[in-house]
């Protein structure tokens, strides 16, 4: 019997300090495979999904199986499995990485402590930027970057682990229209080769890969729509999602 | 003045100031890029509060400030880790409540406040520091290599974004409470010889100097400590030869190397 990547049976997740829940009562089972686009307003749990699914928030209450492992006692190593870019991460002008260094960085927990990085992880990140075409921007340090370059450097790191699953949080926030078009292009790419699971957090719907499979809308906390793309994707039911009167 | 010295006590302030100036400035690294300066002032200040109880209680100073700067570390990383405190919020009370019970507990020895230890405390001595100062010193600065070396990966990958760390497997606590208690012991054992009040000056400024010429954090990590290393030797001989106080020639002479850095700093030309 094949391993469901995601499983979530009737999770909370609360903010330490909040009493009302971030994402309540989820239940979820994506299968290996399945290419599905999260959507909703500003504050609909989107993101908590996200880090709730990878253990980076602690759930309060409900399961959550990764791989056929419970999320709360197996955290690091199934992260380990996991390719996640977060919304936001620490970079400005000054940042001293180099782009070729922030990739490898993507195979440390897979090496583990008190290991040497070897030969086949260099070529692992080697190739995972080979895959994404960025080599030329391997000795750039990555607060020179373009945003649109920036994305890609971090899809690359996540490919450098060689994850099973793939969770993106909004790549295409603070892009524009080409680089927004040929990112969503790379990872539909990148998810069909590698037979990845992937969950991608997109705010502007006009962003939506056409690879998706399935299309979940959030709000309040909830997932209020889980279907198609084409069924999801209906102006009455986004206006409804969105909040949207008239 | 220098010549007066015994060649002993040059040297073993020599090799004192240097492992100072290696363990502060690689503590530094982690204390710059991952905005713990905040963090790192105060456990200072709190080793300077614990050194000055220890004289008072004429108990082991070293040992207090070691005991001070590692209780401040654990109480303040994890409300800095949650964020619910603003940075300049902790450094403010904290700052001013270590500063004031340093100076109150030196108050109140009154027969050792003015004493040539306490005020080594406060601003440092060049002859302050002893053989076992040294010894002490040399292995911390040991340790601090050996661990740098083994978990480089996990420092350099927690060290460019904690989070993102997080998410690629690491067990990212760990590592920055190790960091946290290290900064402490480096902070405590190097006290002696730049004082309480200046010892943040040795944290901070040869990696914010070697920040302004490189891109690559392995770089930095390599000449931070070389930095630190130099500052304190020309702080020492700026301070035998002008009689002034080590930790202040120190601080003055990193301050303005990090001042001229800025100025000549490759990053911050434009085209």
């Amino acid at each position: 019997m094949e391993i469901v990547p995601i499983e979530m049976f009737n999770v909370d997740t609360i903010y330490e300090g909040e009493k009302i829940p971030a994402i309540r009562n989820i239940t979820l089972r994506i299968e290996k495979g399945e290419f599905v686009g999260i959507i909703g307003p500003n504050g609909a749990g989107k993101t908590t999904l996200l880090e709730t699914i990878n253990g980076l928030l602690e759930h309060t209450k409900g399961e959550i199986h990764i791989l056929g492992k419970e999320i709360k006692r197996c955290g690091p190593s199934i992260r380990k499995e996991i390719g996640y870019i977060p919304q936001e991460f620490g970079v400005d002008d000054l940042t001293p990485f180099l782009v070729k260094d922030v990739i490898l960085m993507g195979r440390f927990g897979k090496i583990g402590p008190l290991k040497s990085i070897s030969y086949e992880d260099c070529r692992k990140a080697q190739e995972a930027m080979t895959s994404i075409d960025i080599n030329g921007l391997s000795m750039r340090p990555v607060g020179k970057l373009s945003g649109g370059q920036l994305q890609k450097v971090m899809i690359a790191r996540a490919l450098a682990k060689e994850p099973k699953i793939l969770l993106l949080d909004e790549p295409f926030s603070n892009l524009d229209f080409n680089a927004s078009a040929d990112i969503s292009q790379q990872i539909s790419r990148l998810h069909d080769e590698r037979d990845l699971t992937t969950l991608v957090v997109i705010h502007d719907i006009s962003s939506i890969p056409d690879r998706c499979d399935r299309m979940i809308v959030m709000n309040g906390g909830r997932i209020v729509k889980d279907d198609l793309p084409k069924k999801v994707l209906h102006p009455e039911l986004l206006k409804l999602a969105y909040g949207i009167k008239g | 003045m220098i010549f007066l010295l015994p060649s002993k006590i040059i040297l073993i302030t020599i090799i004192g100031a240097s492992l100072a100036g290696i363990a502060c400035s690689l503590m530094g690294v982690f204390v710059v890029r991952m905005k713990l300066s905040s963090l790192g002032f105060c456990m200072s200040h709190a080793a300077f509060a614990g050194s000055a109880l220890g004289l008072v209680l004429s108990f082991n100073p070293l040992l207090m400030a070691l005991i001070f700067s590692t209780i401040i570390a654990f109480i303040l990383g994890p409300l800095a880790e949650k964020a619910k405190l603003h940075t300049d919020v902790i450094l403010g009370v904290m700052f001013s409540l270590t500063m004031s019970l340093g100076l109150t507990f030196l108050n109140l020895a009154p027969e050792t406040a003015m004493s040539s230890v306490a005020m080594s405390i406060l601003w440092g001595s060049i002859l302050g520091m002893s053989g076992a100062d040294v010894m002490r010193l040399a292995i911390l600065t040991t340790m601090v290599v050996i661990l740098m070396t083994l978990f480089s990966k996990e420092f350099r990958s927690i060290m460019f974004d904690r989070k993102m760390a997080e998410a690629s497997g690491i067990p990212t606590k760990s590592f920055y409470y190790l960091i946290l208690f290290l900064t402490g012991v480096t902070v405590s054992l190097s006290l002696k010889l730049i004082g309480g009040l200046l010892i943040f000056a040795l944290l901070v400024n040869p990696t914010s100097t070697a920040y302004q010429f490189f891109y690559d954090i392995k770089k930095i990590i390599i000449v931070s400590p070389l930095l630190g290393v130099a500052f304190c030797l020309v702080g020492i001989l700026i301070s035998f030869l002008l009689d002034f106080p080590v930790g202040s020639s120190i601080a003055i002479v990193s301050s303005l190397s990090f001042g001229t850095a800025v100025i000549f700093s490759p990053k911050r030309k434009k085209g």
